[in-house]
């Protein structure tokens, strides 16, 4: 038999088994515990096997734990995504609100969780509250952005039919939106089950009685590696089935794969409203925040105003002082944070570039790579610690591989967006791999690449702070936990405030630099 | 004629414009009176302003002056009671629902008893036996066209308003469809307002063609056609047709020539 009739009839044989990302898994666990068995002495990494024999001699403590974390992560995901349609749906039905709803919507996303956490555990006194307030946080917004798109994705040409059959918005919402939303709905909703675990996760770390957060703390304390890793792997575990459940269920559900929804598009009007609709986002926000604190009367000790906190930073006594050790702090948490935030986005960009070349670890990589950007990162940042030590190193990489995850599905689904016919026309001039990754596949891929350079900025920050609350004892993150154990409400509120702000600026920047880039590269993702 | 159908309605637009945000006149101070029961195409160069015309006949578009009357009243009067079905340039199919599905939504939107039997053989007239349950993904491009303007009739409309229906259909699709569909609006007597690019359609469709100049549209013919019905696709080479088609094409010339801008500098 010829090569090639042996080739199709093994491909007649098993037709749809993908053995690509088999493959990957099985490297990836071979590499692993081999490296874990290598290292045995050093303390730092468990080998799988070491793994699972931690969780058959504990699993009464993990499953105990696993189920508080899930019940709280549930009840997270659906109060978020409770809040996601209902916004979606003020910004529906009176569309001026939308750029409002959307930038309050991503200031609170911009919250750094983990100081967010002790704030409401003073509010909350003990119990589940905070772990289920923060799973909610993490959720609403991953969910809130695909359905804002989902919701305006159906063609004007379909509201016309209903119009014409005399019918109204009503009737447009139920028949077309509704429906039109619902890919989108599932793709929101598949990256905040993971996002919901990591939130609950976040909040068991600071300062709740029962859960795998608080078994990671443990673990972390007694450094039991052991016990590390099984915790960060059985989190692993949970965020990949449930990434994997609810795209399953949009599979039956839906006629074809939920859309890859990046952020939300940019728009040309927005830019000449972005003043206006920024001043009006941080006057609802103080009004917010200031209301709040007024309507459920909460104790000025714990529960500062904006006014409080203004005192704090620029007319009491000691404001001097608060600024410069904020100050300080910022700049130790910035020295990690930009490179991390950097190399994580050159990484993945790079990672994609070089898939592209190679189709063949393409197949392997991309599936690996989107199960794997469910991971919750940040719950593996004890083994980072472990990993990599409290210094630089490990706080630099964590940053990094937050951000990686992302902006490697998003570039690799960027790439996939270069028109066919565009490189046909390069193949007729028999141009090489590189000039069309130069001039074709690079431009292609830059409206994804910002979309998720926008979408890191809160990410990092987050995975920056928890490795500084839990871990390194440096910069913002430390000082605010620091705060929260000396009952320093004023510092704890001046920085959760400082922080919330200074991603919604840095988020806000990237916007500017993709707006510049993209009106060269891709004047059409402006319209 | 269908006992529950709406009795087709006269049209009248009285000194009719449109000029849209940011000053394109599409449309400027049109009078026009189509016959109730009658068919008749719009043809006009791209861009001219006959779909825009066709909108805000359907009510789907505010006219900047004057006014629409269908039967004798606003076009949202028609709307209110689903008396007009549009079929669009592109098919809109809701790619959700099947075939059946998407006949059946135009009756439900009407607020109308949704009738199996009757959505059934809309099917079969639209020549699309065993599709009923497939989604517009899985068919043609033709066939897409076909199932919108099956859905279009689902209501019986006393007003068909038909933009561009066959536009994305291969040449062949065209000229089967254009023979088969005119007996089935003809049959549930409609009046019948068609746009399109093809001169050699608009004669053989139609009772009357109205030659639009470029934007902002005005009339520059009006050519009665009185082909005898039912007509066929080898009724299109006759002298008689020849010479309609002959005087839309001189029609659409002149209007181009006279037009401010030359073609080319558009």
């Amino acid at each position: 038999m010829t090569g090639l009739a042996w080739r199709r009839v093994r491909a007649r044989r098993i037709p749809h088994i993908r053995v690509g990302p088999w493959l990957g898994i099985f490297v990836l666990f071979a590499g692993w515990e081999l490296a874990g068995r290598l290292l045995t002495d050093a303390f730092v990494l468990a080998a799988p096997s070491d793994i699972l024999r931690y969780l058959s001699t504990e699993w009464q403590l993990m499953t105990r734990a696993l189920w508080v974390t899930l019940g709280n992560a549930a009840a997270g995901f659906v109060i978020g995504n409770l809040a996601a349609l209902s916004l979606a749906g003020l910004a529906l039905v009176w569309p001026r609100s939308e750029r409002v709803v959307t930038g309050l919507a991503l200031l609170v996303f911009c919250l750094p969780l983990v100081a967010t956490g002790p704030i409401l555990r003073v509010f909350f006194g003990p119990g589940s509250g905070p772990q289920i307030v923060l799973a909610a946080l993490a959720v609403y917004y991953t969910t809130l952005i695909p359905l804002l798109v989902g919701l305006r994705a159906a063609p004007d040409s379909w509201f016309d039919l209903v119009r014409s059959y005399g019918r109204g918005r009503f009737a447009a919402l139920v028949h077309v939106r509704a429906m039109a939303a619902l890919p989108y709905l599932f793709t929101g909703l598949q990256i905040a089950a993971p996002a919901a675990f990591l939130g609950a996760m976040v909040g068991e770390f600071t300062g709740a009685e029962r859960g795998m957060g608080v078994l990671t703390i443990r673990a972390l304390r007694a450094l039991d590696v052991d016990m590390t890793w099984a915790l960060a792997t059985v989190a692993t575990a949970v965020a990949i089935f449930a990434y994997l459940a609810i795209g399953a269920l949009a599979r039956r559900v839906l006629l074809a794969e939920p859309p890859v929804i990046l952020a939300t598009p940019m728009s040309d009007s927005a830019k000449r409203t972005a003043w206006r609709d920024a001043g009006l986002v941080a006057a609802c926000a103080i009004m917010a925040w200031a209301g709040a604190i007024w309507l459920f009367d909460l104790n000025p000790f714990f529960a500062k105003g904006p006014g409080q906190v203004f005192d704090a930073l620029f007319l009491a006594s000691d404001a001097q002082q608060t600024r410069t050790v904020l100050g300080d702090a910022l700049t130790e948490t910035a020295l990690f944070l930009v490179p991390g935030y950097l190399a994580g986005l050159l990484a993945g960009a790079g990672l994609a570039v070089m898939l592209v070349l190679v189709p063949a670890l393409s197949s392997i990589a991309m599936p690996l790579a989107i199960a794997l950007r469910s991971v919750p990162i940040v719950t593996t940042a004890p083994l980072v610690v472990l990993l990599l030590g409290r210094g630089a190193t490990g706080t630099i990489t964590l940053v990094a591989v937050m951000v990686f995850f992302p902006t490697l599905v998003a570039c690799l689904h960027g790439l996939r967006q270069t028109p066919g016919q565009v490189l046909d026309v390069f193949d007729s001039y028999a141009a090489g791999p590189f000039t069309r990754l130069i001039r074709v596949r690079i431009p292609a891929m830059l409206p994804a690449f910002f979309a998720a350079a926008r979408m890191a900025v809160p990410a990092s920050v987050l995975a920056v702070t928890v490795a500084e609350w839990l871990a390194t004892g440096a910069g913002i993150g430390s000082l605010m936990a620091l705060s929260a154990s000396l009952s320093d409400y004023d510092m704890l509120w001046s920085s959760v405030v400082i922080v919330s702000v200074l991603s919604a600026v840095g988020y806000a920047l990237v916007s500017v630099i993709e707006r510049r880039v993209l009106a060269r590269y891709a004047p059409e993702q402006l319209s | 004629m269908a006992p529950d159908s709406t009795p087709p309605p006269e049209i009248v637009c009285t000194g009719i414009a449109k000029t849209f945000e940011g000053g394109t006149k599409a449309v400027q101070a049109l009078d026009l009176t189509f016959a109730a029961g009658q068919t008749t195409a719009l043809v006009g160069p791209s861009g001219c302003g006959k779909s825009t015309l066709l909108r805000m006949i359907a009510g789907l578009e505010v006219p900047s002056a004057g006014e629409v009357l269908i039967g004798g009243a606003p076009p949202a009067e028609t709307l209110r009671k689903a008396g007009l079905s549009v079929a669009f340039q592109d098919p809109s199919l809701l790619p959700w629902r099947s075939v059946r599905g998407n006949i059946e939504l135009a009756l439900s939107l009407a607020r109308r008893p949704v009738d199996a039997t009757a959505v059934d053989q809309l099917v079969t007239l639209v020549g699309l036996d065993g599709f009923s349950d497939a989604r517009p993904a899985e068919l043609s491009g033709g066939m897409r066209q076909r199932a919108a303007i099956a859905r279009a009739l689902a209501t019986k409309p006393g007003l068909l308003l038909l933009d561009e229906p066959f536009g994305a259909v291969d040449e062949l699709t065209r000229q089967q469809l254009a023979q088969d569909l005119p007996r089935i609006w003809e049959a549930q007597g409609t009046t019948t307002l068609l746009v399109t690019h093809s001169v050699s359609e608009a004669v053989l469709l139609s009772d009357r063609v109205i030659v639009l100049s470029p934007r902002p549209a005005k009339v520059v013919a009006d050519i009665s056609i009185s082909l005898p019905r039912p007509r066929t696709t080898q009724m299109g080479r006759s002298n008689e047709a020849t010479d309609l088609i002959d005087a839309v094409f001189a029609a659409l010339a002149e209007g181009m020539a006279a037009a401010e801008r030359p073609l080319a500098a558009q």
